[in-house]
């Protein structure tokens, strides 16, 4: 394969993420909503490099986010009065991505073994176990969590501190949805990701042709997790400037995360972000304008999207369109 | 020894606790046996049947035992109308696809419940007396949901055993090849058990009412779901007698686990025991994947 034709499907992604940066920055009051869209964008991207390319349903996927904000919040805890300014954050994220990579390794290594409802039965088990724990050993403050923001205006002062908060941690969330991107066009042009199709369609029939099943799965369930605890950490940490285990072990983020890769279509490249794009417009603008009605509106289109459009809508796309322009849509 | 005595309390609470688990769990089971459907939005079933408990009871005064016959036939109606809108187009989709549709199912139904009677708790104290055991006081009302459980699970257990449809359940379990090749509509069966597990489940928020004196709210199912996992996986997922079973273990096991935790210093009882809930359900899924009760079932 050409260069061109391995990362010509990049183009639209950065494409799209150039138009969002830009309507975000130049038009008064779009920064947040931008913002916000792009949040369910990059969830998607993280969660679909584990669902979309294994087929796997990891319903405990929020605990990944979470760990990721604890990662961050415990670097501010930790290091805030080691004087490193900027540094923190940088440890925060690595904090983030060392944290996640242990708990997705440990759960995979076990929980991976078991297919289907066992495992999605399994990886609920986790989540809601580790946020028991949490809340219930008094780990990370318990129930009470951690704040951070007092730290946070030590370390950087209360001007930096708040733009931290409100612009760095989503140009953050936009500097991991383009590695995610990227490393979702890596995995899909090498080996790793034939192992994976191969995979998905019949993990039998991988094992019997001599494919590594496990050892794919858990590689893809790792960098998963690790672009989750990245997103927890900036999304979630940085522009809250708190962690409660309450919030951040939450299912729904893991049901909207499935939601948007259904809606985008699994496996795809473009997917989730076409997914995200329906699916973050879509909960702002109703909680705006229904504010309170947006699960009631939503919960019955997932289920027209699950009956109608089980590929979702790159999937039917892609059927539909020939020639050279495929090479721009995966 | 008043700690012994606490805890022999604690677990006979525990055991009646259980059996109305084990009754709200049967449903998730029989659906998952028969259809191979894993239903994620169980709980919201269940905050419909203590929802039907709460309005009989302050509207009527009907006592929460006596509206049981009326929730089942919700239940049984719920679950066609269910059935036949959305689960029998996905019965040969992908795994993901019957999650995500019994999900949002489930959101739908609270969100309703929220639109309809609003998001306040509430509750109602059904008082008949207690009977005094020596060592702790048991209401009547929770020994009534006790004998309540058993005797809906054991009619259930005689339909399937010594009914034509009964068998015809039994048999789709097996091998739903095999039982359409038998002449048996495996399309029927599959509807009257998504509808029997889900009057099943309705009909266990009724009697969960008696347990929660103030938490009756649209959210409360979500609770039970994740309970009825626990106790779903702990009697072999697809046995809905497992589940009766692994009810009452689980019920002794909570209650039981929280009073030990409460001697340990420094931790939050409440949230621990639940973290040994599942532990539990983990361990179960990796060492004995078909339930310690249902060794047989594949």
């Amino acid at each position: 394969m050409s260069f061109m034709e391995k990362y010509a499907s990049l183009i639209p992604v950065l494409g799209i993420y150039a138009i969002l940066f830009l309507v975000g920055i130049s038009i008064p009051g779009m920064w947040q909503p931008v913002a916000f869209i792009m949040f369910y964008i990059t969830l998607g991207q993280a969660f679909n490099i584990f669902l979309g390319l294994t087929g796997y349903v990891d319903f405990g996927y929020v605990a990944f986010l979470a760990l990721g904000a604890y990662g961050m919040a415990i670097a501010f805890t930790t290091f805030g009065d080691a004087n490193i300014g900027f540094g923190i954050i940088l440890i925060g994220l690595i904090l983030a991505i060392v944290m996640a990579s242990i708990l997705s390794l440990a759960v995979g290594a076990v929980a991976l073994r078991l297919r289907g409802a066992y495992f999605a039965i399994a990886t609920i088990g986790v989540n809601e176990g580790f946020r028991y724990f949490v809340e219930g050993a008094r780990l990370w403050g318990g129930s009470e969590g951690i704040i951070i923001s007092r730290d946070m205006r030590n370390i950087f002062g209360r001007e930096a501190a708040n733009y931290i908060s409100t612009f760095v941690s989503d140009i953050l969330v936009f500097i991991i949805a383009i590695l995610a991107a990227i490393i979702t066009i890596q995995i899909m042009n090498r080996k790793m990701g034939y192992a994976l199709m191969a995979v998905r369609e019949d993990e039998d029939a991988a094992k019997v042709m001599g494919i590594n099943v496990t050892k794919y799965k858990i590689m893809a369930f790792i960098t998963s997790a690790s672009f989750a605890g990245l997103i927890g950490a900036s999304a979630w940490t940085l522009k809250m400037t708190y962690v409660f285990p309450a919030d951040v072990f939450l299912i729904t983020y893991t049901v909207e995360a499935i939601v948007i890769v259904m809606l985008g279509g699994a496996g795809t490249l473009m997917g989730p972000i076409v997914g995200g794009l329906i699916y973050g417009i879509l909960k702002y603008y109703l909680s705006i304008t229904l504010p309170g009605f947006q699960l009631l509106i939503l919960a019955p289109l997932l289920v027209v999207i699950v009956i109608a459009f089980p590929e979702g809508v790159v999937g039917a796309l892609k059927r539909r369109v020939k020639g050279d322009a495929r090479r721009f849509l995966r | 020894m008043p700690f012994f005595d606490q805890l022999a309390g604690n677990l006979i609470y525990g055991a009646i606790l259980g059996s109305v688990y084990g009754l709200s769990t049967m449903g998730l089971s029989l659906i998952f046996g028969v259809l191979r459907i894993v239903n994620v939005g169980h709980g919201p079933f269940i905050m419909l049947g203590a929802f039907t408990a709460f309005w009989m009871f302050t509207l009527f005064g009907l006592a929460p035992v006596a509206s049981i016959p009326l929730a089942l036939v919700l239940g049984l109606a719920l679950g066609f109308v269910v059935f036949f809108a959305v689960i029998k187009r996905l019965i040969n989709a992908p795994e993901l696809s019957t999650l995500l549709a019994t999900f949002a199912i489930g959101i739908f139904l609270e969100e309703t419940a929220k639109f309809v009677w609003g998001p306040d708790h509430r509750g109602f104290s059904w008082d008949i007396g207690n009977v005094n055991l020596g060592i702790t006081l048991i209401p009547y009302a929770k020994i009534l949901a006790f004998i309540s459980s058993i005797i809906i699970a054991y009619l259930l257990y005689t339909w399937f055993q010594k009914t034509k449809l009964g068998a015809a359940v039994r048999a789709v379990v097996e091998d739903s090849e095999g039982a359409a090749a038998c002449g048996i509509n495996v399309g029927r069966i599959y509807a009257l058990s998504f509808a029997i597990g889900i009057g099943l489940t309705v009909a266990s928020g009724v009697l969960i009412t008696l347990f929660v004196p103030v938490g009756i709210n649209p959210y409360m199912g979500h609770e039970y779901t994740l309970k009825a996992f626990v106790i779903a996986v702990l009697g072999g997922l697809a046995s809905p007698w497992g589940a009766f079973y692994a009810g009452f273990i689980f019920g002794l096991i909570e209650n039981g686990s929280y009073t030990l935790l409460g001697l340990i210093p420094g931790v939050e009882p409440f949230s621990l025991t639940r973290f040994v809930a599942f532990t539990l359900l983990l361990v179960i899924l990796l060492l004995k994947p078909t339930g310690l009760l249902g060794g047989e079932s594949k």
